[in-house]
């Protein structure tokens, strides 16, 4: 080979390799910048649960009220059946729930921290219940009972999403205890204002039981309140439950009124 | 300003003050009311088959039961209930009569409750049998949940105190105003004072009841429960009346909403606990009840409907038992219908077998407002 060909392949080769190596330090750049800015944007786990706390606020708006919440069942789009529930909360350990539709009426269900009773009318006395026993119907006793994501939940920041026009952090909930209706919730909040938007719920296998999109907000002596909410069953696909919340105030409720032997029920 | 439209000018803005005044504002919270009232009535025609009689006996049972329920409040402190049963029922013969179930005035005052009528009080954590429920009206482990509602409170006056986690319960009874045949084989009733401690402690429900039965035992009692993990609780009972009585049972849910429910029962043979079928003589009984059921069952299509259950109780000291089965179908908000079948087996003179029929079969309708 002569010398003139000897150099014209070199120089090719240096050619090339001198691409190969700005290529590789390229992108081992742009991935330095994107880890980083990843790095840079995940909140602090400290602003995480307060998010997850401002976020409970609105279902949660003051220390102790009184709601009703009406449950209307749907089995494809046909209206299924309809159930009418009066909830006191207290706190966010003590929960008690009158059952006012005509097949329910005289029932009661009482939850503090992770025990629950059911009084039965046909039993005359409270009944205590499993956290497999709260997993009833499209909304279980747990989803009209147990709202308060904070106390239940540890928080993980996952990442940011667009769900519709909001821009939301996504967070996965954790269970606390044994005791919680879900062992694992992935929830969406709206950047702005950390506004409750969707939410999907998991057993502790890790399958995905229902799922949550949270419809509707009012204001209620200046804090904006769920006004309603849909539950879809994950596992029997045609059925929804839509959760309609009203008549919500703050009340000052005696320690009484959540006492587990107590039988003097409305 | 003119003077002639000074003086509507100042009605009007008076006007529309009021009106500002008086309509809510479209955020207000709803107020309190401070009186409320519930109401609730069922109506149940129960119609029961009897098979196999082998006393001369009609085969068919036919009740037809109204019951109305009201309960009145007036916030904070005053409540007034009552709860009636017009039975009619058809058998050898035609009767109709009025039962008091529950009529009673409450009073609450501050961490204090105080009660005086008829009122139905259970004690006892047991599902089909109990040995602390001094005050409970009799459980027929047949019919556990009373499903006809046919059982009377018993007259009393009470007074609670709750605080925390703690309730001190004190209760007088007495047998006095009791109508004769009161409950389903009633007949231990006495004058009864009983004292209850009731605490929650470490997913423990416990209580400590102690009392006596004026001519008759004092008596003394423990009972608990507790849930375990996501599937199971355990409940028991242990009282002292001349001789222990110990109640255990257990309820464990599967991930598809089955449960499934067993309690073994050993009270003494002795008046207050005796079956009417069963020998003074037989000595210390024991007893056992095993249940599976699911409400709504809700994977099979179609089925949504539908609760089911299946249950047996047992005396294992005859080798006799019962067999039961339940099934009960919703028909909107207000209609259900149902089957509840019996099948008593065991020798002649057994606590099962001395049943006058090979099986009860009852189909009834139930209509809730």
């Amino acid at each position: 080979m002569s010398s003139s060909m000897y150099n014209t392949c070199s120089n090719r080769m240096n050619f090339v390799l001198r691409v190969l190596l700005l290529t590789m330090l390229f992108g081992f750049l742009l991935t330095c910048a994107l880890v980083s800015h990843a790095a840079t944007t995940a909140p602090a786990p400290a602003e995480v649960e307060a998010m997850l706390k401002r976020s409970d606020s609105y279902r949660n708006g003051w220390p102790s009220y009184v709601l009703h919440v009406k449950i209307t069942s749907f089995e494809g789009a046909k209206a299924d059946e309809e159930k009418l529930y009066e909830v006191s909360q207290k706190g966010t350990e003590k929960t008690y729930v009158e059952f006012l539709s005509p097949r329910e009426k005289g029932q009661h269900l009482l939850m503090l921290g992770d025990d629950m009773w059911v009084y039965l009318p046909d039993t005359s006395r409270p009944v205590r219940i499993t956290p497999l026993e709260r997993l009833s119907g499209d909304a279980s006793n747990g989803d009209v009972a147990r709202t308060n994501y904070a106390a239940d939940y540890d928080p993980e920041y996952l990442r940011t999403e667009k769900v519709g026009a909001d821009e939301c952090h996504v967070l996965k909930l954790t269970a606390k205890r044994k005791g919680a209706t879900y062992q694992q919730i992935v929830y969406w909040v709206r950047v702005d204002d950390d506004r409750p938007v969707k939410a999907e719920f998991h057993l502790t296998s890790g399958k995905l039981i229902k799922s949550a999109t949270f419809d509707e907000f009012a204001s209620v002596a200046g804090h904006a309140q769920l006004r309603r909410m849909t539950l879809y069953d994950e596992i029997r696909r045609n059925s929804h439950s839509v959760l309609e919340y009203s008549g919500i105030a703050p009340r000052e409720l005696p320690d009484k009124l959540f006492y587990q032997g107590r039988t003097d029920r409305f | 300003m003119k003077k002639y439209l000074l003086i509507p000018a100042i009605l009007a803005a008076a006007a529309l003050r009021m009106a500002a005044q008086d309509a809510q504002a479209p955020d207000a919270p709803v107020p309190e009311a401070r009186r409320d009232v519930r109401f609730a009535v069922a109506v149940i025609d129960d119609a029961t088959v009897y098979s196999g009689l082998q006393e001369r006996l009609p085969e068919v049972l036919n009740q037809l039961l109204v019951e109305p329920t009201v309960t009145f409040r007036y916030k904070p402190a005053l409540s007034l209930s009552t709860s009636l049963i017009g039975a009619e029922d058809r058998y050898s013969d035609t009767w109709t009569e009025l039962r008091v179930k529950e009529a009673y005035a409450g009073l609450s005052a501050g961490d204090f409750d105080f009660m005086a009528g008829r009122r139905i009080v259970r004690w006892g954590t047991g599902y089909a049998f109990t040995a602390a429920g001094v005050l409970d009206p009799p459980r027929m482990a047949t019919n556990p949940t009373d499903r006809l509602n046919l059982n009377q409170g018993r007259d009393m006056v009470k007074a609670d105190f709750v605080h925390g986690p703690h309730a001190l319960t004190l209760a007088w009874s007495t047998a006095a105003l009791a109508p004769a045949a009161a409950n389903l084989h009633e007949v231990n009733l006495h004058d009864t004072a009983a004292f209850r401690y009731n605490v929650l402690a470490r997913g423990f429900d416990t209580s400590l009841i102690a009392g006596d039965d004026r001519g008759g035992d004092a008596f003394g009692a423990l009972a608990f429960t507790r849930v375990l993990g996501e599937a199971w609780e355990i409940h028991g009972e242990a009282a002292w009346r001349e001789h222990e009585a110990i109640l255990l049972g257990g309820k464990y849910t599967t991930a598809k909403g089955i449960t499934f429910l067993g309690e073994f029962y050993t009270p003494p043979n002795i008046a207050f606990y005796r079956d009417a079928t069963v020998s003074p003589l037989a000595g210390r009984q024991h007893s056992l009840f095993l249940n599976a059921g699911k409400n709504r069952l809700r994977e099979l299509p179609g089925w949504k409907q539908w609760d089911v259950s299946a249950s047996a109780v047992a005396n294992l000291n005859d080798h006799s038992l019962t067999a039961i089965f339940d099934a009960t179908r919703r028909f909107g908000n207000h209609i259900s219908t149902y089957v509840h079948m019996e099948a008593p087996v065991g020798r002649g003179k057994s606590e099962y077998g001395a049943t006058p029929y090979t099986a009860a079969t009852s189909v009834g309708v139930r209509f809730q407002l």
